[in-house]
């Protein structure tokens, strides 16, 4: 729900001293995604993308260094990433389950699906269990409606899911 | 004519031509031992202008729900003016029920990178961003992959084989979404391309006058662009073969849906996926000829058409052809993406519904009242339904918000409420006696006055 009102400005910037957008990653979207935009701003999605693939998470000091990379205030990298729902303001498990919840899914039985991961993990969608491994989501539609129901777990999609091979795809994780 | 040879599934191995389990990525050299790029080729030699007037006469409509003539968007473009012009593909495909453009891009990417070319050149439009929505991970790979075969191979670049197209050479990016349905209406899409929220914009000024970063910019489905190449190869005639024309009588300038289509469809059905046909095969055809029938032999009850945003077929329309014109004759919204959703005759409509209008109000972007709002009510109301709490006079309300949210009734920006307000209608006017019977009667109560001092 992008419209919900999201933590504000008045939040306590926890600080660390070494960055989180570094030298390295710096030049690497220096180098391969500012070159294709008109503008600096453009390149939003993709630099929150590359952070977030880096440390897991977008922390409010990555989003000012994200501001400072690109030349935007860090309110307005706020502003955007709190738009999107890939984007993790807060920390995550190390393993996101974002089981589809929209039409064909649920049609095809994915509550049932719901009930046992929530049983399994001991945790309620939105929630991540207490050793961080797992995070639980409900996701809407993954465009595989053709082999519903089905989940992404981190970025792998897992199709015609059952009660069974949902076991079995958890069980493999480390 | 019968659909008999696959055109966007000539290289994906699809039932009755060949199997799902044959299907494999065509890389670079599968595609050109295969004629790929010869379309390309043709285009490069003829003259802007004259590529434009092809896809014109072939009257091919928009793949991605809106059905508008792709020729016509084309030519709306301004005269170059020495500034960069844009082709922003919208590879978003989020609605529910919709997994077309996804198989494109899993086992042919480069018929789309064909029409991209193919786009670029006739309409002069130097830099394309395919956007993609987030979840398709794997699909972003593919199609990385593919466009870096295709630099290599002089499609896009400073070797490329249309040389300066709008006095720079061409570039083909991918543009990563990340999570939000909205992305995929097309001003919105241009904002998160931005690197902003994914709000959709007030219209006027189009795209094509004034879309990404300020400049003329073309917007199409991946779909649509991965028929241009057939098109051009083979000519107006050949895509007005099939299909259907316009309804007895219309002026030429109603839109008619010629050409093949894919349909992907799922639900209660023994073999869902995405096939290709004729536009205007029926909801009957496509679920007993290619989807395999219904499932453990059980009665059709209802279809969405093409995406839920569509509203929903009742069970007497099993018959409805598949076509541009299906939403006047069968009172729903339009064909929309061809995203066909079955359900037999066990599915509890008011929860499907419910899961619906969840969808709407979740993936509202929140600028508009009345779809912010409305969708959450109806949500909320639903609920109350589906849990026997609900009374006859929360169905009248349900109506009642449904018609005031939409683009339509002229309340909202984007299309978004308007698949909430064609979703709730079309549900509860065409299983009336299912909502009914789930309600309890309005008591009406009597409210005793009271004088307040
Ligand atoms: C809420 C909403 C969501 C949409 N999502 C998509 C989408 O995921 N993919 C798409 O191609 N078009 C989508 N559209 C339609 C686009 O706005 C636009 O009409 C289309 O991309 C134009 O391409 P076409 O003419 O080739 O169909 C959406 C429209 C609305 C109102
Ligand atoms: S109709 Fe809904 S999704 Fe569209 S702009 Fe308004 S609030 Fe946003
Ligand atoms: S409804 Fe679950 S993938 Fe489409």
């Amino acid at each position: 729900m992008a419209w919900l009102t999201k933590n504000s400005g008045t939040m306590q910037i926890e600080r660390r001293e070494e960055p989180y957008l570094d030298d390295a990653l710096k030049a690497k979207l220096e180098a391969e995604v500012i070159i294709r935009y008109p503008d600096r701003r453009a390149a939003m999605l993709p630099t929150l993308h590359a952070v977030q693939h880096q440390v897991g998470w977008l922390p409010l000091q990555a989003l000012a260094e994200i501001g400072a990379f690109l030349g935007v205030a860090p309110s307005e990298v706020m502003d955007t990433a709190s738009f999107y729902e890939e984007y993790w303001l807060e920390p995550k498990g190390k393993y996101v389950i974002w089981l589809c919840q929209s039409i064909t899914c649920e049609l095809l039985n994915r509550e049932s699906l719901m009930q046992k991961l929530q049983a399994k993990l001991s945790i309620k969608p939105g929630q991540t269990t207490e050793d961080g491994k797992f995070t639980l989501m409900n996701v809407e539609c993954l465009g595989s409606c053709g082999t519903a129901p089905c989940a992404l777990v981190n970025e792998t999609l897992h199709e015609d899911l059952t009660a069974e091979n949902l076991d079995q795809i958890l069980d493999a994780l480390e | 004519m019968a659909f008999n040879e696959p055109v966007l599934t000539k290289r994906i191995p699809t039932p009755p031509f060949g199997s799902f389990a044959d299907r494999k990525l065509n890389t670079y050299e599968d595609f050109v031992r295969t004629g790929g790029y010869e379309s390309l080729k043709k285009a490069v030699a003829m003259e802007p202008s004259d590529i434009v007037e092809v896809v014109k006469a072939s009257e091919l409509r928009g793949r991605g729900g809106a059905g508008f003539p792709a020729g016509m968007k084309w030519s709306f473009l301004p005269p170059q003016d020495g500034e960069p012009r844009y082709l922003a593909v919208n590879s978003d495909e989020s609605e529910p029920g919709t997994f077309k453009d996804r198989m494109l891009l899993d086992f042919d990417p480069h018929l789309l990178l064909e029409g991209i070319a193919i786009c670029m050149k006739a309409c002069q439009l130097d830099t394309t961003y395919i956007y993609i929505r987030g979840e398709y991970h794997a699909q972003t790979k593919i199609l990385e992959n593919a466009i870096n075969e295709a630099y290599a191979n002089g499609i896009f670049g400073d070797q490329s084989i249309m040389g300066k197209v709008n006095d720079r050479f061409p570039n083909c990016y991918v543009h990563r979404g990340a999570g939000a349905y909205i992305c995929g209406e097309e001003t919105a899409l241009l904002n998160s391309l931005e690197g902003k929220r994914g709000w959709p914009r007030i219209k006027p000024p189009f795209p094509a006058v004034a879309g990404a970063f300020g400049r003329p910019t073309i917007i199409n489905n991946v779909e649509s662009l991965a028929m241009v190449g057939p098109i051009l190869l083979n000519g107006p005639q050949w895509f007005k073969s099939m299909g259907v024309g316009r309804p007895e009588g219309a002026p030429p300038q109603v839109p008619a849906s010629y050409g093949p289509k894919l349909f992907g469809i799922s639900g209660h059905i023994n073999r869902p996926g995405v096939y290709e046909e004729n536009l205007g095969i029926t909801v009957k055809d496509l679920i007993e000829t290619y989807g395999g029938g219904m499932r453990h032999g059980k009665k059709f009850k209802a279809a969405i058409p093409g995406g839920i945003a569509m509203g929903v077929l009742g069970t007497d329309q099993y018959d409805a052809p598949l076509d541009f014109d299906i939403g006047k004759k069968f009172a729903c919204l339009g064909l929309g993406t061809a995203g066909v959703i079955v359900m037999d005759e066990d599915t509890d409509m008011v929860a499907a519904l419910r899961n619906i209008v969840r969808f709407f109000s979740h993936e509202s972007c929140g600028q508009c009242t009345p779809c912010r709002e409305g969708g959450n009510w109806m949500y909320k109301t639903l609920c109350r339904i589906e849990q026997g709490d609900g009374t006859t006079k929360d169905l009248d309300l349900l109506l009642e918000i449904a018609a005031s949210m939409g683009a339509m009734p002229g309340t909202t920006i984007c299309g978004l409420a308007d698949g909430a307000n064609w979703a709730v209608r079309t549900f509860i006017n065409k299983f009336w006696d299912e909502f009914e019977s789930r309600v309890k009667p309005s008591v009406e109560r009597v409210i005793p006055l009271a004088v307040v001092q």
